[in-house]
């Protein structure tokens, strides 16, 4: 019992000690004090949800390839870890935007490619949510995730492209535009926690992936001996 | 039978399927000119305005239309179990998907077709002098919507929901071609028309992508 | 500290976003294990 909730309890420390670091830690910076700190919270769900996604693409090619189930269960399981990580960088992207430009969204590139991801990775979710075979359920899935993990990188460019022609203001004001040493170590120890965070949240999800299809397992087991029964008329020994 | 016979037959079997009735390209087309009147009530298309809202508008509607006028290309197979027969023919997998992509390539266009010249006229845009570079933005946005909505009706055949579903899958990953074409032909109907060569190279890339990974992918597609 | 509390606001975002998640997966957990011991003693059953 309490093994089951050593790894979350282990998250939940990492979360802590991450924010507290990004809150009390962190040198105050130049022109926006004390907001710029979601910064620590912001980039590291961003770099975490790009490996998250990678993993899953990852796994979508391998279940095509070999058919085994274990790579669709971490197929899944990579892709909802991408999706709470793309959440978290949704949520906080406005939180930040609000004091700094006085508007709750802006149409910049990356904030729009985490938009655009999430949306894909939903419909990845939702796709899985109604297929029934297991098999094609699977295979399916995986095809769609290969195809949402190629848009991405063409997501990100159009968005970035177009932001060029029709300039919006940036959040995160340009990636590492001056960190100085403080910030950067605060830096990777947020990025280290969020990624901790992630593949804890990744093999739950796998955890619980493999139960469910030992349960269809056993399931296609009972009915297989419902069916024999049934046709021979006798009760198994 | 080689792949690319095989191709030409089955194409020619859907075109002969849709012109018999032809009610999936008038139910398109119309519904496609419904998008754009609807617009007009939305946004009030002045001379100025609709240049900028014009390529948007334009290539929203086709989207939109895509995505119903792809569905029923593998639900009518299904209905009737021909996408069985076809699987167990000697066909090649990707001869049947890539009839079916030529197939919707085909009847976008035609919607296409009717509908730039009606645009022009409602929105009072003039086309002339960049007719040539607009068809290329055109066939090379099509080309990508075609490819990627043909995969997608494939999967979402099998799924419940399917009518809800194709655009839920379809229209996110299409945002960069959405992008890419919109801002091409936005480019060509200002007063001084450049086509954009980035914007087309995003479009020719997104194009050899999916047409790739369909390509590699077929199998799985048409699989029981 | 300007800006405090939507600092704080991204932080509680972060946790509760991950504790959500987590108390959803518990719960699918649990109520598979009851239906895995249903199926199993089902199966002894019979």
């Amino acid at each position: 019992m309490k093994a089951r909730y050593a790894s979350t309890i282990f998250a939940a420390g990492l979360i802590f000690f991450a924010g507290y670091a990004a809150l009390f830690i962190a040198p105050d910076e130049k022109t926006m004090h004390a907001i710029q700190r979601i910064f620590y919270f912001h980039l590291p769900s961003w770099i975490a949800m790009f490996t998250a996604l990678a993993v899953a693409f990852v796994a979508n090619v391998a279940y095509l390839a070999t058919r085994r189930a274990k790579w669709d269960a971490l197929g899944v399981s990579a892709s909802e870890a991408a999706v709470v990580c793309c959440t978290i960088g949704l949520a906080t992207g406005p939180l930040w935007a609000k004091p700094v430009w006085g508007i709750w969204w802006t149409w910049d590139a990356r904030l729009t490619t985490t938009f655009i991801l999430w949306l894909l990775y939903l419909s990845y979710l939702l796709l899985r949510g109604l297929l029934d075979d297991p098999e094609r359920k699977a295979t399916f899935s995986a095809v769609f995730g290969i195809f949402a993990f190629l848009d991405a990188p063409l997501v990100y460019v159009s968005n970035r492209l177009w932001r060029t022609q029709h300039p919006q203001p940036v959040i995160g004001g340009g990636s590492g535009s001056g960190l100085d040493p403080g910030m950067g170590r605060v830096l990777l120890f947020c990025v280290i926690a969020l990624m901790g965070v992630m593949i804890i949240i990744l093999l739950d999800r796998y955890k619980l992936e493999k139960l469910r299809q030992e349960f269809e397992e056993l399931r296609l087991e009972y009915e297989t001996l419902n069916l024999e029964s049934a046709s021979t008329g006798k009760e198994r020994p | 039978m080689g792949t690319s016979r095989a191709t030409a037959v089955l194409l020619a079997k859907e075109l002969r399927l849709e012109f018999r009735t032809r009610e999936l390209l008038s139910a398109t087309i119309v519904f496609a000119l419904v998008v754009v009147v609807l617009f007009s009530f939305a946004f009030d298309p002045t001379a100025a305005e609709s240049r900028r809202y014009g390529p948007g508008l334009l290539w929203i509607s086709f989207l939109f239309a895509s995505s119903l006028m792809l569905n029923p290309s593998f639900a009518r197979e299904r209905l009737n179990d021909t996408i069985d027969a076809l699987r167990m023919s000697p066909i090649s997998p990707f001869a049947i998907l890539s009839a079916k992509m030529l197939a919707n390539f085909i009847f976008m266009s035609v919607v296409e077709v009717v509908l730039v010249p009606v645009f022009s006229v409602l929105y009072d845009v003039s086309l002339a002098g960049v007719a040539g570079r607009l068809i290329l933005v055109l066939a090379l946005g099509t080309v990508g919507l075609t490819v990627t909505g043909t995969v997608f009706s494939a999967i979402s055949s099998h799924a419940r929901l399917r009518e809800l579903l194709l655009p839920l899958l379809l229209l996110p990953i299409l945002t960069p071609l959405l992008i890419a074409a919109v801002e091409a032909t936005a480019s060509l109907l200002v007063e001084d028309p450049v086509l954009d060569r980035t914007w087309l190279a995003l479009l020719a890339g997104f194009d050899i992508v999916f047409l790739t990974a369909s390509w590699l992918l077929c199998d799985y597609l048409m699989e029981e | 500290m300007k800006n405090f509390e939507n600092l704080f606001a991204a932080w509680m975002v972060v946790w509760a976003v991950f504790f959500a998640y987590e108390v959803s997966i518990a719960r699918r957990l649990a109520r598979l294990r009851q239906d895995i011991e249903v199926l199993k003693q089902q199966m002894r059953e019979r």
